[in-house]
């Protein structure tokens, strides 16, 4: 889960990461009490919204209305606005890039510093890497004395305690929040010293179970702002992961590698898919039974496919759910069902007893549920 | 030999009196693996499936001895469960379980390494050395005995790409499956290090997909280190930039991860490139001049 900037700097706030004074407003009519000059930043999710005009200076000639309004009505990097922060502006001497995340592929937590810190992070990342530094540390023991000196010698910043403190709270954040990303860019160097600009947090919705509380209220919150005001309990258990597409044929698989495999066999045989819908690893009769009914539900599918490859997954139980949901449904489109893996002699069997025809061979199902439309 | 696992590898089942647990046990007793004892902690003394069931790993290894273990344990207990193992001394653990939050993966993984056990997953369906042993999901009846290594990040693709092989005559030597991620254990890199030592192995078959830069990774290891006969299959070909296709890391953001650039680096580094199973079948045929 993303969190908006506000959301992020409240959180930087409560762990004592320095920020400017500021005050959020939700809408148009809300009274604002900073005075100009100041800066207007539109609260969104996607970044790279500076360059997107997402942000604005106000410096006190025209009505602050005026901007806030026009803000509001604009949509950013496709994104509706959700509030608008204004801040009082501070005195920048120079802007650093400081981040934790985890480098996954070496399962290690890291943090990143660039002493050329602000909205061209990726360029540097891209033109000058040696300008960015990346240091691996221990997760169970935090960052190290020696590896904070390092920080402050290559971002030549002489205030070792005050950047320590910083380091510590946004490593305090990462641990106990959940995080896989805290990101402050930039942290700017003021004559007061340092302050966070901006905040990014992602947190983990793996470990919701141990942040129910705090993950419900920053959603809640964030939903209230979109005018969502739905049932926002979407982390209850649904490994059920489904993207609509903009073809013709629906696609259920039992697995995230062949669901993208099929994906890639639909198209190569002239067709092209009408989502992608993956169970996950270890399903039961229920799952792929909601699977079929939210693949089915999109208007337009001329044929459906369903591909099993059972490991954990058994093909017993994906023929009751099949058989159940055919039984109960009148089914206006042709089925294809590919069939194999675990317990898949009974799987079969069943299906073969309810006149479901089932493949063995992928390729044939695919061409199939891609001949008849 | 295979890699990992071989047909004298004693295995430890963790929840073994689980749902996934039972069956899974089951299979591997079925197929030849050599399963020695079970842990759920609460069913000390029970037996499931025949086999021997213990509450703690310690009282397990005071009655067997024990290579390998899997654990079944459900994402919340997980990371104490392989904390357990790992200070066990056992060496090689496979981590089934989806769902795991990033911070225990990333412990368990950071504290596997300093005490020297090796990792496979979190979100592995395992690996199975055919006509030998297999620690996992993979049915059986898709997978030959014979001198192709996969490594794949997708179970199921690797039964399906198994499954194709074994249809053409073509064996495997071993199959693993390290995860959908986005948090690894052992990598395709490591993998495919452990094939190019492996005797047994005479090619290697790399299945990757969108996402991430492992596949970038495992080709900069590949041309300096490699010299079997690779075979790469990356799947995500047709998929739409920015959307999540199911595995945590499986998302095409701006030009990274692309199926584009991870094809361009393992063909610079002299892989053999499939678009699909069948051309990997073609491929290998070609490689053998058949």
């Amino acid at each position: 889960m993303k969190l908006y900037e506000f959301q992020g700097k409240r959180i930087f706030k409560e762990n004592g990461i320095p920020i400017q004074k500021g005050n959020l407003l939700t809408s148009v009519e809300q009274i604002n009490k900073i005075p100009p000059p100041a800066v207007l930043k539109a609260q969104i999710l996607s970044g790279g919204r500076g360059k997107a005009g997402g942000i604005r200076i106000w410096d006190g000639s025209l009505e602050i209305s005026e901007l806030i309004c026009d803000m509001f009505t604009k949509k950013i990097k496709g994104e509706a606005v959700a509030a608008v922060l204004v801040l009082e502006k501070v005195e920048i001497i120079r802007e650093i890039y400081l981040s934790i995340t985890f480098e996954c592929e070496k399962a290690t937590p890291v943090l990143i510093v660039s002493s050329e810190g602000g909205v061209e992070i990726e360029e540097i990342a891209k033109k000058d890497p040696e300008k960015i530094l990346t240091i691996p540390f221990n997760p169970f023991m935090g960052l190290t004395e020696y590896q904070i000196r390092y920080v402050a010698k290559a971002i030549i910043y002489k205030n070792f305690q005050e950047l320590k403190n910083i380091i510590d709270a946004v490593y305090k954040i990462f641990k106990n929040y959940d995080a896989t990303l805290v990101e402050v860019n930039p942290l700017v160097v003021t004559p007061k010293g340092m302050i966070a600009l901006d905040s990014k947090i992602d947190l983990d919705e793996k470990s919701y179970y141990r942040h129910k509380q705090l993950y419900d209220s920053l959603l809640k919150e964030q939903r209230a702002l979109q005018g969502i005001n739905k049932d926002f309990k979407k982390y209850e258990l649904d490994t059920i992961s489904y993207i609509p597409l903009s073809g013709t044929i629906g696609l259920i698989s039992d697995g995230a590698g062949t669901g993208m495999l099929t994906l890639d066999l639909i198209k190569d045989a002239g067709g092209e898919a009408a989502n992608f819908c993956e169970m996950g690893g270890l399903t039961n009769p229920e799952v792929i039974y909601k699977a079929m009914e939210v693949v089915l539900a999109k208007p337009g599918i001329e044929s459906l496919l369903v591909v099993l490859i059972g490991g954990f997954n058994r093909m017993d139980e994906m023929a009751v759910g099949i058989i159940k949901y055919r039984k109960e449904h009148d089914l206006k489109v042709p089925i294809f069902i590919r069939m194999c893996g675990t317990f898949e002699e009974v799987g079969k069997r069943m299906m073969n007893e309810a006149g479901i025809p089932t493949y063995d061979d992928l390729f044939e199902a695919v061409n199939e549920a891609v001949a008849v439309i | 030999m295979s890699i990992l696992i071989d047909k004298d590898t004693n295995v430890l089942v963790l929840a073994i009196t689980g749902r996934a647990g039972v069956l899974q046990t089951k299979t591997m007793i079925e197929y030849g693996t050599k399963v020695v004892a079970g842990v759920t902690p609460g069913k000390g003394g029970l037996t499931a499936e025949g086999i021997p069931v213990y509450d703690f790993v310690a009282e397990a290894i005071r009655d067997y001895q024990i290579d390998s273990a899997i654990s079944f344990v459900p994402p919340r207990f997980a990371k104490d469960s392989c904390f357990e193992v790992i200070d066990s001394g056992i060496k090689f653990l496979i981590i089934t379980a989806e769902e795991i939050p990033d911070h225990d993966a990333v412990d368990i993984i950071y504290y596997a390494k300093l005490k020297g056990t090796r990792i496979l997953g979190p979100g592995s369906a395992g690996l199975i050395a055919p006509g030998k042993s297999k620690l996992g999901a993979h049915p059986s009846r898709m997978f030959l005995e014979g001198h192709v290594g996969i490594v794949s990040k997708s179970g199921a693709l690797s039964y399906e790409v198994g499954k194709i092989l074994t249809d053409a005559g073509i064996g495997q030597s071993t199959v693993v499956a390290i995860g959908g991620g986005p948090i690894w254990g052992l990598t395709q890199k490591e993998v495919i290090k452990l094939y190019q030592e492996d005797e047994e192995t005479k090619e290697i078959i790399l299945l990757g997909e969108i996402g991430g830069s492992m596949e970038e990774e495992a080709a900069e290891f590949i041309s300096r280190n490699v010299d079997k006969p690779i075979v790469s299959l990356i799947v995500g070909r047709s998929a739409p930039k920015g959307k999540l296709l199911g595995h945590a890391s499986a998302i095409i953001e701006g030009n990274k991860g692309t199926v584009q650039s991870k094809v361009e680096a393992l063909s610079k580094a002299g892989s053999y490139i499939a678009r699909t199973p069948t051309e990997i079948v073609q491929i290998i045929e070609q490689i053998r001049g058949k």
